[in-house]
């Protein structure tokens, strides 16, 4: 008898899960620029681990990498989503969005390694774990999220929890200011959210 | 000349760092204590890498630092799987 | 000038790290110390690297990525560790623990 009301809930679960994953597919990027981004980063990192300029090296390294790029071209670009012109997306990307963060995370990781000096020098640690929440739902906006997480003062990602629209954190926190989901959220995770969120859905 | 000299201090005093991590490897009360001062050890010998292919300017030895860097990331993964793995078996 | 001042940060959060790691009570503690000085000073000491020395533009370009799989790949390792220390029943010393909460 109790099962009916379970079995509905379980139902609509599933179909709110397509009409979702419906709206994220259709707002992906076209293939071939999926193709193209990932040839370019891979040329990029053969050309600078090689470190010669010889025709044969070049040549055999687009090779090898245009072979590899279309096998491997939803590891590392499936999650971006951005409409627009593909020469746009890139001039947004490389004079905007990567200063912006690299200065943000320049910041950052200075003001956490003077604290952890503070904090071993003094000794006045109060750790927790709290819980909070996010409205990221992709693998790689997620992973940065948590590195950025990592390297912000006095936090530490301990673990994601993934449903089917919502995300939460479980983060450690060396000095415990408040409980509320709301406010450790805006302190921990600060304005590095709205960044990943304007690149990654 | 100064930067020279620079450098090799800074060689010193990455090795003197190293050893006094290796306190925490031997006495640590737990396996994840272990882990974590093995991986802070390899972070600094693949920056004390960095450092001597630059004073005796033999460049080739950032591959090896590159290589070691992502050995240790492969290795530090799979001991922590290992560790979910063997709670969950107990 | 910069590269003297880069160098000694490096080596002086480098050192704070690794008292960090012996002070520290307990292993999420000692993950705290261990990730953010090891990235902070590993990248500080890396870019006065650059800035010293005297070769071309791809040797430079190979010291980055270096510096940048590092800033990848250190707090990843670490999160995995965190993860797996506490699966493993390393209780850890806090006030509030809102991940035991939820799992049981």
């Amino acid at each position: 008898m109790s099962r009916v009301p379970f079995y509905l809930k379980e139902r609509l679960g599933t179909l709110r899960e397509r009409v979702l994953r419906e709206e994220w597919e259709a707002s992906k990027l076209p293939s071939w620029e999926r193709l193209v981004l990932t040839w370019a980063v891979l040329m990029a990192f053969w050309v600078v681990v090689s470190g010669s300029f010889i025709i044969n090296n070049l040549a055999l390294g687009a090779l090898v990498t245009l072979i590899i790029a279309a096998f491997m071209r939803d590891l590392l670009t499936e999650d971006i989503r951005r409409s627009g012109n593909i020469i746009e997306k890139l001039l947004y990307f490389a004079f905007i969005y990567l200063p912006q963060y690299l200065v943000i995370m320049a910041f950052r990781l200075l003001e956490s390694n003077l604290k952890v000096a503070k904090n071993v020098i003094f000794m006045d640690i109060n750790p927790g774990i709290v819980k909070i929440k996010t409205d990221l739902h992709s693998d790689t906006g997620l992973t940065i999220l948590a590195n950025s997480i990592t390297l912000t003062p006095g936090t530490l990602t301990l673990d994601v929890k993934k449903k089917l629209d919502e995300t939460y954190l479980y983060v450690h926190w060396i000095d415990l200011e408040t409980l509320n989901r709301e406010k450790a959220g805006e302190k921990i995770k600060g304005d590095i959210e709205e960044w990943l969120k304007k690149v990654f859905w | 000349m100064a930067q020279e000299s620079l450098l090799v201090s800074a060689f010193y005093l990455l090795v003197f760092t190293a050893m006094l991590i290796t306190y925490r490897v031997v006495r640590g009360p737990t396996l994840p204590d272990r882990l974590v001062a093995l991986n802070a050890i390899t972070t600094k010998v693949v920056v004390i890498i960095a450092v001597v292919s630059v004073i005796r300017s033999e460049y080739y030895l950032v591959d090896l630092a590159i290589v070691l860097l992502m050995v240790n990331a492969v290795g530090g993964l799979i001991l922590a799987k290992y560790m979910e793995r063997r709670a969950s078996y107990d | 000038m910069i590269d003297v001042i880069l160098m000694l940060f490096g080596e002086a959060v480098m050192f704070f790290g690794a008292l960090g790691i012996l002070r520290f009570p307990d292993v999420y503690t000692r993950l705290h110390a261990a990730t953010k000085c090891d990235t902070g000073g590993a990248m500080s000491i890396i870019l006065a690297l650059i800035l010293i020395m005297d070769a071309p533009g791809v040797v430079r370009a190979k010291f980055l990525v270096l510096a940048f799989l590092i800033a990848m790949i250190n707090p990843m390792v670490s999160h995995a560790i965190a993860r797996g220390a506490y699966k493993y029943g390393v209780k850890p010393k806090v006030v509030v623990d809102m991940y035991a909460w939820d799992n049981p």
